[in-house]
């Protein structure tokens, strides 16, 4: 017996939507977990495939500016989290959506800059940097006003237009969506270590954006189309579940140096929070940043599912590196319809 | 070094784009040719960008700036022998459908003789295509009953796709047999059935979803009370598939977004479309010409098919004046 074909969990448009609440999804997939248990049903994925550490080290690093030397300090968290990259074809997964002057959209261009040159001193054996942003489809206006582009040819950085790229059909890790495939960027696929770099930002319809949400971004719109609707269509949480499973990024290190609250990812405020987060562990990571800005995590209804295959979401088995959550614990403001997130 | 997404830096701005002496449009376009010449795969298509496979979008955009004149001189070897499924083109193998490339593909072969025959098909699967009927969701201001077009199946209608289809149709249906004053000089290829109330959604569709500023973004004007910003090339597209309303306030009103807005949005692509639909309207637009030149670099330094073949476009139109986007 399959485990229950779950209903969509948000009103986004396109999103089949509207049927279910998150808190809706969030029970039905934890009653699935536990009815799969009771049942032994098989989960939505390949249970060998999948081995959730014991323990995850999660690391937050002061950055009060973009102004800094982000590269030493991205450097400095991979020694602390033991992170290797020498000798891989590394890929920098950046978010970017909109540009639009003063606000705090996009993952800042001095984060990836610095992630990039952090690779290369750690002996990475290439770095290249790709994106397919959701909503515009013009990546050269987005790389023009952003000023990524000129950072990443004063590192001979090469950008991936990820929209846009040749595109391989591969099997799906996990298939919460119900989906068993997906076509992903050639480029994406061809490299060997995967960092997601997200702005951290509430959403208005997944609770929060962060390490995972962002590999909406990998999804190529010339075949899906501007925006992912296939995913909203499936379901952001499952969808965000699926491809995380299938990405499976070995790193991310997470923009919340100035983040977004309110209406996001878009229409929010900057909100200034000092810090760049690390970790292997991507829901590790996002549970820490869940917390950090008010929310209980158990509440974010990716994460709890993923905390049964892709890692850990319970801070007592997270290990704090670099700063402690204390110094940084914030309550962020919330769209009404996600009070009911915080802690 | 400000916490937030900035105007580029000074160190930014001095790598931007060179300040070029105006420049000879007859030398630009033919390196513009040049360049797209050498883009080409050896199966006669072009990839998104250089050294990649060919695809669908491209392929028409790269066809359209190379012909020498509206016609005959438009090669379309390379879509007669593109990959069908289900009447359509498949723009990668195990991939759905994308109807918006597909009206792309039919406004090409339209510009050949002998492509008529090849955009019929593709046109009647076009008008039984529609997008997902949506409950109304509160946090949107939006109709979520209109079907227009998505951009593959089971997906939502979205604003791209919906121009590309809506200006296929509306150009077929000018250009049917027996309509009294067809603009094009190829055979007409036929108008399929339905066509008239799917260009009735569309039209209605497109007016929904209008930011209010005027123009329009990929689909969504309004979340949770918050207008939504427009979008150059989105809005230039829907101006395009709405060429014949022009009276209609909110067509009028994104047309003067446009006009106001093209040159803010500096790159090449959405200068490029923009000029594609000024000179539709029939709007002096020469000074955007100017503006478009020095972006090129960008486009040249990425290897991108698609914004070099719409800026050749752009700037030839004594050879071909706009006739695939023009009813």
């Amino acid at each position: 017996m399959e485990w229950p074909r779950l209903l969509s969990d948000c009103d986004e448009p396109g999103d089949a939507g509207s049927h279910l609440t998150r808190r809706g999804f969030l029970a039905a997939v934890g009653a699935a977990v536990v009815a799969g248990a009771c049942r032994r049903e098989p989960p939505p994925f390949d249970t060998s495939s999948f081995a959730v550490p014991a323990r995850s080290a999660v690391g937050l690093f002061a950055a009060t500016s973009y102004g800094i030397d982000l590269a030493d300090v991205i450097f400095r968290g991979f020694k602390e989290l033991g992170v290797n990259v020498a000798g891989r074809r590394v890929f920098l997964k950046p978010n970017m959506v909109e540009y639009e002057p003063g606000t705090s959209i996009n993952t800042h261009p001095h984060v990836v800059a610095g992630t990039a040159i952090a690779c290369k001193r750690a002996g990475a054996a290439g770095v290249v940097v790709g994106e397919g942003p959701g909503h515009r489809r013009d990546i050269e206006y987005l790389l023009a006003t952003t000023g990524l582009y000129d950072q990443l040819k004063d590192l001979d950085v090469r950008f991936v237009d990820l929209n846009h790229d040749d595109v391989r059909v591969v099997p799906l890790k996990s298939w919460f969506t119900g989906l068993r495939e997906i076509a992903l960027p050639v480029e994406l696929l061809r490299s060997d270590f995967v960092i997601s770099l997200p702005k951290l930002k509430t959403h208005h319809w997944a609770g929060m954006t962060c390490s995972m949400k962002n590999l909406f971004g990998v999804v190529p719109g010339a075949v899906y189309g501007w925006p992912k609707n296939i995913l909203h269509m499936h379901g952001i949480a499952r969808s965000i579940l699926d491809l995380t499973a299938t990405v499976r990024p070995q790193l991310t290190v997470v923009d919340a140096v100035t983040a977004m609250e309110g209406d996001g990812p878009i229409m929010g405020k900057p909100r200034p929070l000092g810090f760049l987060a690390m970790g292997a562990d991507l829901p590790a990571v996002d549970a820490t940043c869940a917390r950090v800005i008010g929310l209980d995590p158990l509440k974010l209804a990716y994460l709890e599912p993923a905390s049964h295959y892709l890692g850990n979401i319970d801070e007592r088995r997270i290990d704090q590196r670099g700063e402690s959550l204390a110094r940084y614990t914030t309550q962020f403001d919330l769209v009404p319809s996600l009070q009911y997130l915080r802690k | 070094m400000s916490p937030v997404d900035h105007a580029p830096s000074l160190k930014t701005q001095a790598s931007s784009p060179k300040t070029h002496a105006p420049a000879s449009l007859k030398l630009v376009s033919s390196d513009l040719q040049q360049a797209l010449l050498a883009l080409r795969n050896k199966d006669g298509g072009w990839g998104y960008y250089a050294g990649k496979s060919s695809r669908l979008e491209p392929t028409c955009w790269a066809l359209l700036a190379l012909a020498r004149q509206a016609g005959a001189t438009l090669d379309i070897g390379a879509l007669r022998g593109w990959p069908r499924q289900d009447d359509c083109l498949v723009d990668t193998p195990g991939t759905p459908i994308n109807y918006a490339f597909n009206a792309l593909a039919a406004l090409t072969l339209l510009q050949n003789p002998d492509g008529a025959v090849l955009a019929t098909p593709i046109a009647g699967r076009i008008v039984v295509a529609k997008g997902v009927r949506l409950e109304q969701a509160t946090a949107l201001r939006q109709d979520n009953s209109l079907q227009a077009w998505p951009w593959i199946d089971q997906t939502f209608s979205w604003v791209e796709p919906t121009a590309y289809c809506l200006l296929l149709l509306k150009k077929m249906r000018q250009n049917a047999p027996g309509t009294s004053t067809p603009s094009l000089k190829p055979p007409a290829a036929s108008l399929p059935a339905g066509a008239d109330e799917r260009i009735r959604v569309g039209e209605r569709m497109l007016l929904d979803r209008a930011c209010q500023t005027g123009g329009w973004n990929y689909g969504g004007s309004n979340v949770y009370g918050q207008e939504l910003w427009a979008y150059v090339p989105t809005t230039a597209l829907a101006l395009l598939a709405m060429q014949d309303r022009r009276d209609d306030p909110v067509v009028a009103k994104s047309l003067q977004y446009l006009q106001k807005d093209a040159a803010t949005e500096k790159s090449a692509p959405a200068l490029a479309v923009s000029l594609i639909c000024l000179r539709v309207f029939g709007i002096p637009a020469s000074s955007f010409e100017q503006e478009l030149i020095p972006r090129l670099d960008l486009s040249r330094a990425l290897g991108s098919t698609v914004a070099l073949a719409m800026s050749l476009y752009a700037l030839a139109d004594t050879r071909h004046g706009m006739a695939a986007f023009t009813l």
